[in-house]
């Protein structure tokens, strides 16, 4: 029985980790997602579950916190918000390059700099190319409502353990804050150490008789171990492209144009849609649900329908380069997005669309 | 400094409006700042005013200075940047304890060791403030707040022992609401030479309001602290007859004229003195056992940072024979293409 409920996407996060039976949250005060570990303390998880539940004493102790939790084979996460996230980078290059699963949740706010806490969409570049140093990628996912905030949260995990690779939940302020019904699943028990030992033998559990000695480390100072390691792991993001892109269609059947948008911006999209078919523009909409692996495929089909898209976007026009990418010139692409804080409207997209796209 | 100039406090404040909430122990430390600034005499272009992130690192925007409003945890190692850079600036750090104590933990010991002649003002009101209440690591062990619903089980830092422990050369404290001895130790730590630190006991209103009343409130602040001045008596109390004096290893607080205690017992204040251990007992003193410690507790003349590298050029330069440019373009590993 899955349980309903009224709450926030940042107390969503923190449910359904409890409930997915999460090992670990590590984790540092930020505006607007100080609420995820506000409401793991108040749950008390420990006396439960015995999920553990730490405030570190910054952003960087948290990404390593993780880092050595997922090195035991926990499933553990932390969350932040955009500055916090931006310190948590040389983390996440170490535990894609350790192949180690974990999850963060960014609940991004407007940059650059300390810029400010009101939502933006402005770290996708550093969500879906790496973030960090080297040729690695995070799974992104790009909630656009509480109840994904929550259901993300397994599925993250999920796939950080498929892959062995860190998975980001890309959120932002308004999902984070706003409040909505959502539908949390039952609790689920904790692996146990023997489940670990038997489905993860690269995680630390201590070293038996006869094991193999198993030393977690990115480093390979030998080149060309090295560029083997960098192989096999384009080869996993290659399956990754290949099996986990996930989207949303909404009224494409007959679209002549369409928006491309995710998170709070896909939300204020539907009402552009209606909005803009009022007037008789027949406009849908691709929502990547997946950031990185990008729709690419998807978007490939429609540029042999539509007439042209618009990427709507918190941010000055990032994910709008990886739709250019993906049509490849076959239909005009624009971009259109308020930015540094400030939400556009549904008719100051629907406008746009109209004078970018339509217009010419 | 200039010694010519007639200043007022006010010639320090930016014309924004102060947004501290209402009945914030950082307007009084704001205030102190400002007035120990036009007693220095040094003028507003020659101040730069650095700040972290939190409710304190506010502070630029209201100071008639140089300000910088820089990253969380960083403004020790942004104000390093700052005053090496350009020596002749007065540098101000202001920060929190979260902001130099938690995220910044390793730039303030790092400042302190190298010894940069900054002004550290700690605002220390042991919650975060900004994000709303969360526990801090100067919270007491137990302390209920948003992220320790049924108490912390972490011991908190005492920046005292820390700073002392970072190898502090000047280390003060302060209460918000104590305008005069806060001016005071604030100017005592701008002419001391190299990094002074300054611990002020700050009131958070909203979020950990009266955290530091048991001693600072009027009625008991006299028996529960005691102000530290160089060369004096370490006496205490509203009637001024209670002392500090070592009992073995450890310091004891005694009533003079009882226990056969005398004023000549009565331990008087070496704030010069280098040896660290009786500054670290008098940094720690915590009530109820002992009244906590204010005023200048150790202040040492040491080589700050920019002394050091200054004495190091002349000695290099003393034992060099390289005196021109051709010279040195001729030192080292020369040869002739042919």
């Amino acid at each position: 029985m899955r349980e309903l409920k009224l709450m926030k996407g940042n107390e969503a996060i923190a449910h359904a980790a409890i409930r997915c039976g999460a090992d670990g949250y590590f984790g540092y005060p930020i505006t607007p997602q100080s609420e995820v570990m506000e409401t793991l303390m108040a749950e008390r998880p420990w006396e439960s579950t015995g999920m553990v539940v730490l405030q570190a004493e910054s952003e960087i102790a948290s990404i390593n916190m993780v880092y050595g939790g997922a090195g035991c084979g926990k499933r553990v996460l932390t969350s932040s918000s955009s500055p916090g996230v931006s310190l948590m980078q040389e983390g996440l290059t170490y535990l894609a390059g350790s192949e180690l699963p974990c999850v963060i949740v960014n609940v991004v706010r407007g940059g650059p700099g300390l810029g400010t806490i009101q939502p933006a969409q402005s770290d996708y570049f550093q969500s879906v190319k790496g973030g960090g140093h080297g040729d690695y990628k995070l799974i992104t996912l790009a909630p656009a409502s509480v109840q994904e905030m929550a259901d993300f949260v397994e599925l993250s995990f999920d796939l950080a353990f498929k892959y062995r690779n860190p998975v980001m939940i890309l959120s932002d302020g308004a999902i984070g804050q706003m409040m909505e019904k959502v539908e949390l699943d039952e609790f689920k028990p904790r692996w146990t150490d023997e489940y670990i030992e038997q489905n993860h033998k690269w995680a630390t559990m201590g070293k038996k008789k006869g094991d193999e000695r198993s030393v977690i480390t990115s480093v390979q100072l030998d080149a060309s171990v090295q560029e083997d390691f960098n192989h096999k792991l384009q080869a996993k993001y290659r399956e990754v492209e290949e099996n986990e892109v996930r989207f949303e269609k909404i009224m494409c059947d007959d679209a002549d144009y369409i928006f491309v948008a995710y998170g709070s911006s896909a939300r204020i999209c539907q009402k552009s849609i209606e909005i803009a078919r009022a007037k008789g523009i027949k406009v849908g909409m691709l929502r990547p649900i997946t950031l990185y692996p990008f729709p690419v495929k998807e978007l490939q089909e429609l540029a042999k329908q539509v007439k042209g898209m618009l990427s709507v976007e918190l941010s000055a026009g990032q994910m709008v380069e990886d739709v250019r990418l993906a049509v490849n010139g076959k239909v005009p692409v624009e971009h259109y997005g308020r930015f540094g804080g400030i939400m556009h409207s549904p008719g100051e997209v629907v406008e746009a669309l109209e004078q970018k796209i339509i217009g010419e | 400094m200039s010694e010519h100039c007639e200043l007022k406090y006010t010639d320090f404040k930016s014309d924004l409006s102060v947004r501290w909430c209402p009945g914030c122990g950082d307007h009084a430390i704001l205030n102190a700042v400002q007035k120990a600034m036009a007693n220095l005499k040094v003028l507003p272009h020659e101040v730069a005013v650095i700040s972290g992130i939190g409710c304190s690192s506010r502070f630029p925007y209201y100071m008639n200075t140089y300000g910088f409003h820089t990253i969380h945890g960083r403004a020790a190692a942004v104000a390093s940047g700052v005053k090496v850079a350009n020596p002749n600036l007065h540098v101000w750090q202001i920060t929190g304890d979260g902001d130099a104590l938690a995220i910044g933990g390793n730039h303030f010991i790092h400042l302190i060791r190298r010894n940069i002649d900054i002004n550290v003002i700690l605002f220390n009101n042991q919650i975060y403030g900004l994000t709303k209440g969360q526990y801090s690591p100067t919270s007491k062990r137990g302390f209920i707040s948003k992220t320790s619903p049924f108490g912390t089980v972490e011991d908190p830092f005492r920046p005292g022992e820390l700073a002392l422990g970072a190898r502090s050369q000047f280390f003060a404290r302060t209460v918000d609401k104590e305008l005069k001895l806060s001016i005071e130790v604030m100017q005592e730590a701008a002419k001391h030479k190299g990094t002074s630190i300054v611990e002020v006991l700050q009131n958070c209103v909203i979020y950990n309001d009266k955290t530091h009343e048991a001693i600072t409130d009027k009625k008991h602040k006299a028996d529960r602290t005691i102000v530290l001045h160089h060369g004096e008596k370490m006496v205490f109390g509203a009637n001024k007859d209670k002392g500090l004096v070592l009992d073995g290893m450890d310091i004891k607080a005694v009533t003079i004229g009882e226990d056969g205690y005398t004023l000549e017992d009565i331990l008087v204040h070496d704030a010069e003195s280098y040896h660290v251990s009786m500054h670290r007992k008098l940094a720690n003193m915590d009530y109820p056992e002992l009244p906590v410690a204010l005023g200048v507790i150790r202040s040492v003349e040491g080589l700050s940072y920019d002394q050091s590298v200054e004495l190091q050029l002349k000695e290099v330069q003393a034992q060099t024979n390289i005196s021109s440019f051709e010279e040195l373009v001729n030192a080292g590993d020369v040869w002739e293409v042919k």
